[in-house]
């Protein structure tokens, strides 16, 4: 099962918790191998993410059930990142690794399914019918979701650059 | 005004999925259009930095030996399921034997032909780890390297003339490669660029062989190890280093071109290296 770590960001995305993400992983390749006889076709990937997909809908279903409600993302880094330039400057590390925290943020900050299909466009590089098939919409709804996910991302990206031009470090 | 084909029929070119008359349509329509040329650029800006700053988050250590742990435990439960079935205890080696893991399809036969919980475990870590670890490095060079086929892209220095080519990259790039023209084995010296990527300036030179282009990537030896040769999105990139830089060609062309480009390269540079 070559797509382990696929799985895990994938299930990171979802949760949004590094233990809930390892518990779905673990599910998933469990009902993956009592399932593989289910398999058509070659296209193991987007197979494989669709049953972490379900895995982490049936757990989190689960956890309601139990009355259990998860915390929320980390909120009290925003604060902390207001504070630190975002300027694009690729020379520097220390930039750059702002930047990531940046764009980890406004990702985290995207409605669910935004996030979803822009993290199997762009980070698992899954075609328009093998995310259609993941994330269980028509392909013409992959099209216009997408479209509308790197709009919003985008926008805020741009908007979060603009905002701190000369942030004190 | 903005223009109608901006928007999803432009992200389906730059997500490969539009079929070839139409993508060459777009690649037309980009060539003639500055508003979607900038939309492209963001988009390509965007994926790389998603693919840069969030494409690390595999799987850990911890996770892979707790869900091979997982399967060595599922997969002991079958066979003791398949011993219930022949109702009666074989001989040891056979319980190893894959007809006896009825519900084991070959795709997971590597992972439960292991003996005990140890090989089960090293044989799912090297099967989960060897082909996804995804490489920034493969990234960055396959997207620098599709990012130059776009149109004004793909040169910044054209010459064919290797004395030109050269001393411009000691002004544009952190580095400064060797420089050859081999249009006499049919890999003709088109020019060249600063790339960014690797957080270098790194020097591209630019062959053409036929129909392909060939980007060389040279960037300073951070005295890690390169990686071995591999194709990405249907792109070959073939690793070697000369002194203390390293090299990627990076294209479409068959395996047996690269490496001849390679051998080309190679060879020219002991013969002619200056001080």
């Amino acid at each position: 099962m070559p797509h382990l770590d696929a799985a895990h960001r994938f299930a990171r995305w979802l949760t949004r918790s590094p233990s809930d993400a390892d518990d779905v992983v673990q599910e998933a390749v469990l009902r993956a191998y009592r399932g593989f006889h289910g398999l058509r076709g070659s296209d193991v990937k987007a197979w494989f993410l669709a049953i972490v997909k379900n895995c982490h809908l049936t757990m989190a279903t689960q956890a309601r059930g139990r009355g259990y409600v998860p915390l929320p993302p980390e909120t009290d880094e925003r604060d902390g990142y207001a504070m630190v330039a975002t300027t694009p400057g690729p020379e520097s590390a220390s930039i750059r690794r702002d930047e990531e925290r940046t764009l980890a943020r406004l990702m985290a900050a995207l409605p669910d399914e935004h996030r979803e299909v822009l993290i199997l466009r762009e980070i698992e590089e899954l075609g328009y019918r093998e995310i259609a098939a993941v994330a269980d919409i028509p392909i013409g709804t992959v099209m216009s979701r997408l479209a509308r996910a790197r709009a919003a991302l985008k926008e805020r990206w741009m908007a979060e650059l603009e905002e701190q031009p000369d942030a004190v470090r | 005004m903005p223009c109608a084909e901006t928007g999803s029929r432009l992200e389906a070119y730059f997500d490969g999925e539009l079929d070839a008359l139409s993508a060459a349509e777009m690649e037309r329509h980009i060539g003639e259009c500055a508003e979607c040329r900038g939309a492209l650029e963001d988009l390509e800006k965007l994926r790389r930095s998603l693919r840069r700053d969030l494409g690390f988050d595999g799987a850990t250590p911890e996770l892979r030996s707790r869900v091979a742990a997982a399967l060595d435990r599922e997969t002991a439960l079958d066979r003791e399921a398949a011993l219930d079935r022949e109702g009666a205890l074989p001989p040891p080696r056979s319980r190893l034997a894959p007809g006896s893991v009825t519900r084991a399809p070959a795709f997971w036969r590597g992972v439960i032909a292991g003996t005990g919980g140890v090989a089960v475990v090293a044989s799912a870590v090297l099967l989960f780890a060897a082909p996804v670890a995804i490489n920034p490095l493969f990234n960055d060079l396959v997207n620098a390297h599709v990012r130059s086929l776009m149109p004004a892209h793909l040169i910044d220095v054209e010459s064919t003339d290797r004395h030109t080519v050269k001393p411009w990259f000691a002004g544009h790039a952190d580095v400064s490669p060797a420089v050859f023209d081999f249009a006499a084995e049919g890999y003709r010296l088109v020019g060249g660029r600063a790339d960014y990527f690797d957080r270098q300036r790194a020097a591209v030179v630019v062959y053409q062989h036929g129909a392909h282009i060939i980007n060389v990537f040279s960037w300073a030896d951070d005295h890690g190890s390169l990686p071995n040769d591999t194709t990405r999105s249907g792109w070959h990139l073939a690793f070697w280093r000369t002194g203390n830089l390293n090299y990627c060609a990076v294209s479409d062309t068959g395996w047996d071109e690269l490496m001849k480009l390679q051998s080309l390269i190679k060879d020219a540079g002991d013969g002619a290296r200056t001080p």
